[in-house]
């Protein structure tokens, strides 16, 4: 039980795909003009990335390890299709506001990523956890980029007006090099933060005993494990 | 020797699966993936054309025969009468093909406005062609005036989209053509 919720955390933060493995950015860049259009690219993915987790950790040992990245590729584009035509048949104006990034789902790198890093090696339990995990986290992602951009670049909130009356919208925002631009924002500061949490870690650890420095050297080496 | 036949096999079974799963998944949705289609492509621009019909017109679409192809009309019935029909058609734009849904006044046999459904055009020049200002020149002309005025007819030319202006009217008189062809067979449907 605890493996679960630690394989299904660590996608929530720690390894956060777009931010932290820094992986899947051409739909991260692509389809965040809206807050709802990122909610929605992401739900798509973690659909895919939870089943293709599920279905690859189930038939891992019958899968030779030769023809394994053809066998993914397989399983994710299934998916990928299936969730293209629940789309098509249930909600198809996102599907039109999505467009091409959905097919494009199939070569996310974050799929077939947590597929070889993750799903091979470990039993199905946990790989579905971490598909869950590493879903919502890319889903938490886009919706906070599309709700950055879609607040400063349309003055809305998922389509509801959010600004004060007399606001300008900043075009910029809602344009291909506003995604970039805020992107690299949100991994700068991200990375702030971490800089700022491990020398207060730091700080408080000279103060204490020996012993928390060991454990601050134990995720280091539990990642060098995995 | 061994390894090779079992590579075959694995591989070959996981395709047959999803390929099996894809084509059941496919049947099943079609039905529901054509009645978006309608609702959310052709329904905006049917409504442009028809506002004031008293049913749905994609509820009550009949195909017809035309030439070994299949022609979708939809009616628009106010007063339990036929009023108008509105069929679509396809002509080559600047990017592509562009669709326009074209309203036909039955009692006349003139234009009763026209709705683009499907375009790829150049943004601010091409794509103009949606905007009303542009479509409702069309409103009321007959099939003779329906043509760009360079050439004659009455309608303007968005400037510096002329590919795109000009396919949305080849796109109309094609659609009248069909409807002529079909006129007797889609008066007896309605």
């Amino acid at each position: 039980m605890a493996g679960i919720v630690k394989e299904f955390t660590k996608g929530l933060w720690a390894e956060i795909p777009p931010f932290r493995l820094v992986l899947g950015l051409c739909p991260t860049l692509a389809v965040t003009k809206t807050a709802s259009d990122g909610f929605g690219m992401g739900m798509a993915v973690i659909f895919v990335l939870a089943l293709s987790n599920l279905i690859i950790s189930a038939v891992r040992k019958i899968i030779p390890k030769k023809v394994r990245i053809a066998c993914f590729i397989t399983i994710a584009a299934s998916l990928v299709v299936t969730v293209e035509m629940l789309m098509q048949a249930f909600t198809y104006p996102l599907y039109q506001s999505l467009g091409i990034f959905v097919p494009l789902i199939v070569v996310n790198c974050v799929i077939l990523g947590r597929a070889e890093a993750f799903a091979a090696k470990n039993p199905v339990h946990l790989a579905v956890a971490d598909g869950l995990g590493m879903g919502v986290g890319f889903t938490m992602s886009l919706t906070f980029l599309g709700a950055v951009r879609e607040i400063f670049g349309a003055g809305s909130l998922f389509g509801h007006h959010v600004m004060w009356a007399g606001f300008e919208p900043f075009q910029f925002m809602v344009e291909a090099p506003g995604a970039f631009v805020c992107l690299g924002v949100i991994l700068g500061a991200m990375n702030f933060l971490t800089a700022w949490q491990n020398r207060r870690k730091k700080a408080a650890g000279q103060n204490a005993c020996l012993a928390c420095a060991a454990c601050a050297l134990a995720p280091a080496a539990e990642e060098q494990q995995s | 020797m061994k390894e090779i036949i079992k590579m075959i096999v694995v591989l070959s079974l996981l395709c047959g699966a999803s390929g099996l799963g894809l084509s059941y998944l496919k049947i099943s949705t079609a039905p529901l993936i054509e009645q978006q289609v309608l609702t959310y492509v052709q329904g905006p621009a049917l409504k442009g054309v028809f506002s004031d019909a008293e049913n749905d017109p994609i509820a009550d679409r009949k195909k017809f025969a035309s030439d070994g192809s299949e022609v979708t009309v939809f009616p628009a019935i106010k007063g339990g009468k036929l009023v108008g029909v509105a069929l679509e058609s396809f002509a080559a734009g600047y990017g592509g093909d562009i669709g326009v849904m074209v309203g036909i006044d039955t009692a006349t046999g003139n234009l009763a406005g026209i709705g683009i459904t499907t375009l790829k055009e150049t943004p601010g020049l091409g794509m103009r062609t949606t905007e009303p200002a542009y479509t409702n020149q069309f409103k009321g002309l007959t099939p003779d005036q329906a043509k760009l005025a360079s050439s004659g007819g009455k309608i303007d030319a968005i400037s510096g989209a002329t590919i795109s202006s000009a396919a949305t009217v080849n796109a109309v008189a094609q659609a009248v053509k069909t409807y002529q062809s079909l006129k007797d067979k889609i008066l007896a449907a309605w």
